[in-house]
Parts: C-alpha cells; structure tokens; sequence
C-alpha cells in the first residue's frame, strides 16, 4: 500500500500542494481527478522525487519513500509513466524498455522484455524500430512497458490519455486495471478525463487547487452532481 | 594528379588526430550541451604528464598510459569543479567557464614545465614508407595513429550502442528526467562522459605531440580544426565528428600542399562559417528533423 500522509509542496509563494493525505491499496486502481492545474502532476513528481515536499511523508509498505532521490525511489519499487511524451524517440523501442531497471539482472530483465512484448504485441513486431516510428498510443504502452521493466510494487499513471483516441485511452485503462489486479500493484492514476478514470478506479479523489476536497468509492464519486459540476466541469 | 594523391595520403594521420579531438568535444556536448573549449588545454596538460613519464621511464607505452589515466582524472575534475556549480545558473555560462579553465591549465602548464616548445620522442618510424618502388608520403606512425583512432572509435560505438553504459549516457543526453525515473543515476552518466572525453583527448595530445611540438600553446590550433569538425559534423553525432575530423586533415593537407600552410586555419573558418550559413545542424545533426 501507498500511503500518502500530509503532503504539502509550495512553488515559491504559491501552495501547489496542501496538506494531502490518500491511501492508495494494492490491487485496484485508485484515481485522482481535478481540473487543470488542481496539483495532480505536482502530486505525481513529488511521489517519484523529482519535487522536494515541505511537510508531510509518503510511505510504500511501511518503508519512507520521499526524501530519496529519483533513482532511488524507483528502485524501491515505485514507478513513473510521467505525462505526454516520456518515451525517448531517438532510441529504438527495445532500447526504451532496456533502459528501465538497469539495476535488476539480466535473467530478470529478459524475462520482463518478454512479458511487455506479450502484452504489447505491436511493441515486439516494432522492436528495432526508433520510437519516434510509433503512434501516440503505441508510445503510451512503450511508456508503461518501461515502468514496469522497473519490477515495480506502486505504479503511478500521470495522464495517460492526454492526447490519445477514446477507443485508445479505454484499451490503456483497462489494461492498468488489469496490471494491478494481476500483479497485485498500487496503481494511482490522475486523469483530467473524470468519466473514464473513475470508470476503471476503485477508490476517487478529488483534487482541487491542491486540496484534496472528496475521496471515496469511485462509483460514488461519480454520481455525486454537485461535485461534478462544482469541480470536474460536466 | 599524383600530386592530389600524395597530399591525401598526407593529410589521413593529421586527420585522424583532429578526428579525436572533435570525438572529444562531441562527447561532452553530448552528455552536457556544453561545448568544453578546455579540452585542449586538458589534452596538453595530461601530455605534459606523459612526457614526464616517458623522460622519467623511457617507455613510449607507459607515458601514454599516464596520460590515459590523468585525462579521465582531469575531465572528472574539471567537469565537478567548475563546471557543475556553474551549470545551475545556465550553460552559456558554463561555456565560458571552459575557457577560464583553458587559460588556467595553460598558465598552470607553464609553470611547472616552462613555457619553451619542448620535443616528444618519435617511437615509430616517421619516415614515408617505401612499397612498389617508391616512397609514400605515408609513415609507420602514420598508420598507427590511424590504428588507434579506428580501435577507439570502434570501441566506443560498441560501448555506446550495447552495453547498458552506453545506452544510459544515450537516453541521459537525450532526455536526463525520463532517464531518472527509469533508474540511470544520471550526474554520475555525465561525469563518466567527461572521463571518457577526457581520455580520448588525452590520447590526441600523446599521438600529435611527436609530430608537432609540445608548449602550453601549441594545441590551440587543433582547436579550431576539431571544432570545426565537430560543429559540420553536427555535434551530436560520433560518426560526423570522426568523418569530418578526418575530412578537415584532408583539406588542411590539401590547402597546405597547394598553397601555404598558413591558410589552413583560415580555410577550416571559411568552411565552419558556410556550413554555419548552409546547413547549421550540421551534415550529420537530425535536430531539424526530429519528431514531436
């Protein structure tokens, strides 16, 4: 379990992040939704140590994971698919795996480049093609595949439907509910896109001009009028 | 046309060298965006070293092992000392902190072994070599320098495209944050480019001194030719800096066998500046065509 406990960050004088405190469990999806600039991405980089928090802590199984460097934090098992375009287009897919989870040995490695190609089909046919070759979902999933070169307990998903088809976006979430059921992880999903997170989540919070403002059943969340109209805009 | 011939095969072992030292800058640029205008200065301090070696031991091999070992040393130094405290505030800034570091080896240089033009000894046979009745205007040294060059560049292409190494210092110079948060501990990726860029200078310095002479100063002009290699080679690219290295001995080789050696340097700006007009990413830069 994730377990983010009064988490504030400031940019300068402006509070990006006010003391928010989630639970993220292993096996479900648990989503965070708000509108533009709510703190969902500040949220996400502070988790993965690329933003110094002022107060508060964030813990993956009782062990302290802010504080670390970037590169440590993702070796103690928690794992990034930042948004937009975070494959690397100069270097061929296979080589955007590989360079997830350098640390790990070889056997395992291998053993994971199989798994991803298993479960992105298109990513094995396109193996020792350059990534720029690849579609904007293609590189979503190579994304993904990368994080989980990484072995990781928690992954978390900054916005992986921006930019993508519906028909896409649904295929992506489905399939991260599925990594997390199977592989038992604590997946944290933010999404701009309430319907469709809230759709694949089991837990929702609402995220609001860096306050967490509802958590609750995903379902519940959903149906709550008011809040969608006040917050998510629809 | 013979002429034309002799003076191509004059200019590979000259072109080679500055095919090194253009390697070099492409190297750190690579890793930092930072065109380190003191690996010159690098280069002639570790083959001061060298020569200190080689007059204390006599062995050819062993000097060039020192100079090895001190330029990986140096390129260390001067990338945390200077360079890291400088880069938060903006690379430009750390490029003229190269040149502060130019002028501090050169004047450190000088005061410890004397500002005089010193000779470095010969250890192969520098004579044309003689083959189907005739003498070449290419040396057994010639074809060393040559030798090392291509083990280098071979070696480090097979460092960089298959060991995890390599593609750390490829994924950390393309894009350092994704490389983080896949795991590369990305400062040290960048100190260990410096090293290697230190030592291939290290190694042009110890393979030109013989055929130059070596001062504080006598570098400068490999300067200006790698530079120019490695700016028409694109910067980015290895291959253009090692083909346009070995291109610009050529033409040096030519200018010099047709007219005068002196209009070499103004040659190689004539070329960086059309290049500059022309085609500014270079013969061998994709920046322009790179997809978003």
């Amino acid at each position: 379990m994730l377990t983010i406990t009064d988490l504030s960050v400031n940019y300068g004088p402006v509070h990006a992040l006010a003391h928010v405190s989630i639970e993220v469990p292993r096996g479900e999806v648990t989503a965070v939704i708000g509108a533009n600039g709510a703190g969902k991405s500040t949220l996400m980089r502070t988790l993965a140590g690329l933003v110094k928090p002022l107060t508060g802590e964030a813990t993956l199984d009782g062990v302290k994971i802010t504080g670390h460097k970037a590169e440590d934090i993702v070796r103690m098992g928690v794992a990034l698919v930042p948004e937009g375009r975070s494959t690397i287009p100069e270097l061929t897919v296979e080589e955007n795996l590989r360079l997830g989870g350098m640390w790990r040995s070889r056997t395992d490695r291998a053993a994971t480049v199989t798994e991803v190609f298993d479960m992105f089909p298109v990513l094995g046919e396109r193996r020792s093609m350059g990534a720029a070759t690849l579609s904007g979902g293609e590189r979503q999933q190579l994304a993904i595949g990368r994080a989980l070169m990484c072995d990781p307990q928690c992954l978390l998903l900054d916005e992986p439907s921006l930019g993508l088809a519906p028909l896409i976006v649904t295929q992506i979430l489905q399939l991260v509910k599925r990594l997390a059921t199977e592989q038992n992880l604590a997946v944290l999903l933010v999404e701009q896109n309430a319907v469709t997170a809230l759709r694949v989540a089991s837990q929702g919070v609402v995220l609001n001009l860096g306050q967490v403002v509802m958590a609750g059943p995903a379902q519940e969340i959903a149906s709550h009028d008011e809040l969608r109209h006040a917050y998510l805009g629809y | 046309m013979t002429n034309f011939i002799e003076y191509l095969l004059g200019g590979l072992g000259s072109g080679a060298i500055i095919a090194l030292m253009a390697l070099a800058l492409v190297l750190t640029w690579r890793a930092t965006r930072v065109v380190n205008f003191a690996q010159v200065g690098q280069a002639m301090f570790t083959t001061f070293i060298a020569l200190s070696i080689q007059d204390l031991t006599g062995n050819w091999f062993l000097a060039l092992a020192g100079a090895i070992v001190a330029g990986a040393a140096l390129g260390v130094v001067v990338q945390y000392l200077v360079l890291r405290p400088v880069k938060r505030a903006d690379t430009s800034g750390a490029i003229i902190a190269t040149f502060g570091v130019l002028i501090a080896l050169q004047a450190g240089a000088g005061m410890i072994w004397g500002g005089d033009q010193q000779a470095y000894p010969q250890p192969f046979n520098s004579a044309g070599i003689s083959a189907f009745g005739r003498e070449w205007p290419i040396s057994v040294y010639d074809l060393v320098v040559i030798g090392v060059t291509l083990a280098l560049v071979v070696g480090l292409s097979l460092v960089f495209t298959r060991t995890n190494l390599g593609l750390s210092m490829r994924a950390t110079a393309f894009n350092p944050e994704v490389a983080r948060l896949s795991g590369v501990r990305v400062s040290r990726t960048l100190t260990i480019g410096w090293a290697i860029a230190g030592i291939v200078g290290a190694v042009a310095g110890v393979l030109v001194a013989p055929i130059s002479t070596l001062s504080p100063n006598s570098f400068d002009i490999l300067l200006v030719f790698a530079f120019t290699a490695a700016v028409i080679g694109g910067l980015d690219s290895l291959v253009g800096a090692v083909a346009l290295g070995v291109g610009t001995g050529l033409v040096i080789s030519l200018v010099t066998g047709y007219s005068d050696s002196s209009n070499a340097p103004v040659v190689a700006l004539v070329l960086l500046a059309l290049n500059l007009l022309l085609k500014p990413d270079g013969v061998f830069g994709h920046t322009s065509s790179r997809s978003v």
